[in-house]
């Protein structure tokens, strides 16, 4: 009987009611946008890192993976070393440098990766087969597109430019075998991936037996910042960077989009607590002399207040439950806008869809709700009735 | 290219400094400029000495005296770089990495008003046709104009615009919702003080009016507060953005034209509102809405 007074009072003025809840669903969308940019940006970065396979990653010491061009040498030696160490299961050399391919009438610029293809952590294949031989080349589309080179073919590369005796350096033959998802690397980056004996040759005296980054594979259960500490004591050359610590970088970097979602995410709860407040007050004015005379026959206080608390729910609920639906549609959109950041990967997502982030605003939201019906409940029920039936019969 | 007054060459390149101020050394030593926020962090000044090495585990390093101190510029492109930036003397940098002969880019001034339509110096070229000249006949580096470096440099921010566009526009349609929402709310709780008007004579167009009338005023008062709102807002983020990031770029401007674009739509706002609900007021017959 309650929850039928509830919804009649509701269905009473449905025009004002279907506004609340469109209200509420646009709070809720809000808040979920913002719960899932909070969360979102950190753990679309975890899952490219963890999709790696690589806990650790080593840097020339003081930089960031790719940060500048800084190498270091005795690559060969240093690898071998920090296979060494028990709890190491990979390691994974890596050498950047530049890539340039002559076309009939213009060169092409791009990223060049000097991986090793048994243990590379750098790309996924989509297409085609994996290095097989030193002068076997994986590229991505964006390469591809630009280049108009076709899996399978075979072209002149170089590795960079002799300015004064105008032509190029490190010119070599590759075959193109495959075309790869590069995972940490932007959506429009042209990149490419040649065995890093070969990039090294290419190179010349510049690359020779050098490396950028080393990814390292710890064994399960291994305390990565332990070994990543014993790494950097026995070779001073070198930083760790752990999964845990680029993440942190990650946050520093993109704090700004935190602390917005949070800002964000309060005002949206707060409009949604005062729309269904002010909505559930004005609807308990205006049945107040129906709810003097409910008090005068009888009717017990909790079932009074548990109607008044049922009316802010249900409109909570099904505001609530649309804003899901709307949220998920208006993050794509926003997430579309945000993936145009330069320099992000281009898989990476600002706003992650997780079912814990919609639990969470449902929850806030349905919990504003709750509460948005306390004030006008303890309004209702603490009237004095005789004064009310008095008031309500002379107006 | 005789419209070239002025070149600067600059190697870019990482820089470690190994050694705080340990003693001030003679003035025999070259100078270098540091960030402000290096100074801040390793407690450096200018006149201090340090020593400095292009990898950390370089076995000895050069001493250099700190000339200046050096603050970020208002470069949006900047502000999310957290490493610390040294200037030295080219020469300097090319020992110090030992790169030999080497620049990483260089900068070319044109005359000022060259290329422009009718400015004196018309015949002469302008920033685009100078680089088109270098690209020509380049070979291993590219030229860009200052412009098309601008543009560049600020994608970040054009993308960051866009976004506080998208969360602008749900703003406004969760605002008009809430107007409306509480327009309605108003007109219903005076249904019977309108229904007792009405039939005291008052118009349908009067009641209209005054509840229009009645809209846009919170609609105004509610923008006035907003705008006051907003400056302090801008403020606070001005001021926290400012000192996480060490920059003077101002992140959030209310200015009379943002303030002009949020009092109109809010007016607007509350007339379309008000009359929506006036509509549904007048709509109905006076005697029911006194209750009989």
């Amino acid at each position: 009987m309650i929850a039928r007074l509830a919804l009649a009072s509701l269905t009473r003025r449905r025009g004002r009611t279907a506004l609340t809840i469109a209200g509420v669903a646009v709070a809720t969308a809000m808040l979920l946008d913002m719960v899932m940019l909070g969360s979102g940006m950190r753990e679309s970065f975890r899952g490219f890192i963890e999709q790696q396979g690589f806990q650790l990653r080593l840097t020339p010491r003081g930089t960031m993976p790719f940060d500048s061009e800084a190498t270091v040498g005795g690559a060969q030696a240093l690898v071998a070393r920090i296979a060494e160490d028990p709890e190491v299961v990979a390691v994974a050399p890596v050498l950047g440098a530049k890539l340039f391919t002559p076309r009939a009438d213009s060169v092409v610029p791009a990223f060049l990766l000097g991986i090793d293809p048994a243990v590379q952590g750098d790309y996924v294949l989509a297409e085609g087969r994996d290095i097989a031989a030193p002068d076997e080349m994986v590229v991505n589309g964006a390469w591809l597109e630009a280049t108009g080179v076709r899996l399978g073919d075979t072209i002149r590369v170089a590795s960079g430019y002799d300015a004064q005796l105008r032509r190029f350096s490190g010119e070599g033959s590759v075959r193109v075998v495959g075309r790869g998802r590069f995972m940490m690397l932007a959506g429009g980056e042209k990149v490419a991936a040649l065995p890093i004996a070969t990039v090294q040759g290419m190179g010349g005296e510049d690359l020779r037996d050098r490396l950028s980054v080393v990814l390292v594979a710890t064994r399960a259960g291994a305390d990565v910042e332990t070994v990543g500490r014993r790494i950097e004591a026995s070779d001073a050359r070198v930083s760790a960077l752990s999964t845990e610590a680029a993440l942190r970088f990650v946050d520093e970097r993109l704090s700004y989009f935190r602390q917005l979602a949070f800002i964000l995410a309060s005002v949206s709860l707060i409009t949604g607590f005062l729309l269904v407040t002010t909505l559930v007050t004005v609807s308990v004015n205006e049945r107040i002399g129906e709810i003097a005379v409910m008090r005068a026959i009888g009717v017990a206080r909790e079932r009074i207040v548990v109607q008044v608390m049922l009316e802010g729910l249900v409109l909570s609920v099904i505001g609530a439950v649309l804003g899901l639906g709307l949220g998920i549609v208006t993050a794509k959109w926003l997430n579309e806008i945000l993936s145009a950041f330069p320099g992000l990967p281009a898989a990476f997502d600002f706003f992650l869809f997780e079912p814990s982030a919609a639990v969470r605003s449902l929850g806030l939201i349905i919990s504003c709700g709750i509460g948005a019906g306390l004030w006008p409940a303890w309004r209702a029920t603490t009237l004095s009735i005789a004064q009310t039936l008095r008031e309500e019969a002379v107006a | 290219m005789r419209a070239w007054i002025r070149r600067w060459c600059a190697l870019t390149g990482a820089v470690i400094l190994t050694a705080p101020v340990l003693h001030v050394q003679g003035q025999g030593l070259r100078t270098i400029a540091i960030d402000e926020r290096l100074g801040m962090a390793a407690g450096l000044a200018v006149g201090d000495s340090v020593r400095f090495a292009a990898m950390a585990s370089a076995p000895s390093g050069q001493w250099v005296r700190i000339g200046a101190i050096t603050r970020r510029s208002a470069d949006p492109s900047e502000i999310a770089r957290s490493e610390y930036r040294v200037r030295l003397h080219l020469d300097q940098l090319q020992s110090l990495t030992g790169v030999g002969d080497r620049i990483g880019r260089f900068a070319v001034r044109t005359q000022e008003n060259a290329g422009a339509p009718g400015s004196a110096s018309g015949t002469v070229a302008g920033p685009d046709s100078v680089s088109a000249a270098i690209n020509a006949m380049a070979f291993g580096f590219r030229a860009y104009p200052a412009a098309e470096v601008a543009i560049e440099t600020s994608a970040t921010f054009r993308v960051v615009n866009r976004f506080h566009r998208a969360i602008g526009i749900i703003t406004i349609v969760a605002s008009a919702i809430f107007l409306l929402c509480i327009t309605l709310l108003k007109v219903d709780e005076r249904r019977r003080e309108v229904g007792a008007l009405r039939l005291l004579g008052l118009s349908r167009a009067t009641v209209v009016r005054s509840v229009m009338l009645e809209a846009s005023l919170i609609a105004l008062l509610g923008s006035a507060l907003g705008a006051g709102f907003g400056a302090a807002a801008s403020a606070i983020v001005n001021w926290y953005y400012q000192g996480v990031y060490a920059t003077p770029l101002r992140f959030a401007l209310v200015t009379p034209e943002i303030v002009a674009i949020a009092v109109t739509l809010s007016l607007l706002l509350g007339i379309v509102s008000g009359y929506l609900a006036a509509q549904r007021l007048v709509r109905t017959a006076p005697l029911e809405l006194v209750g009989r």
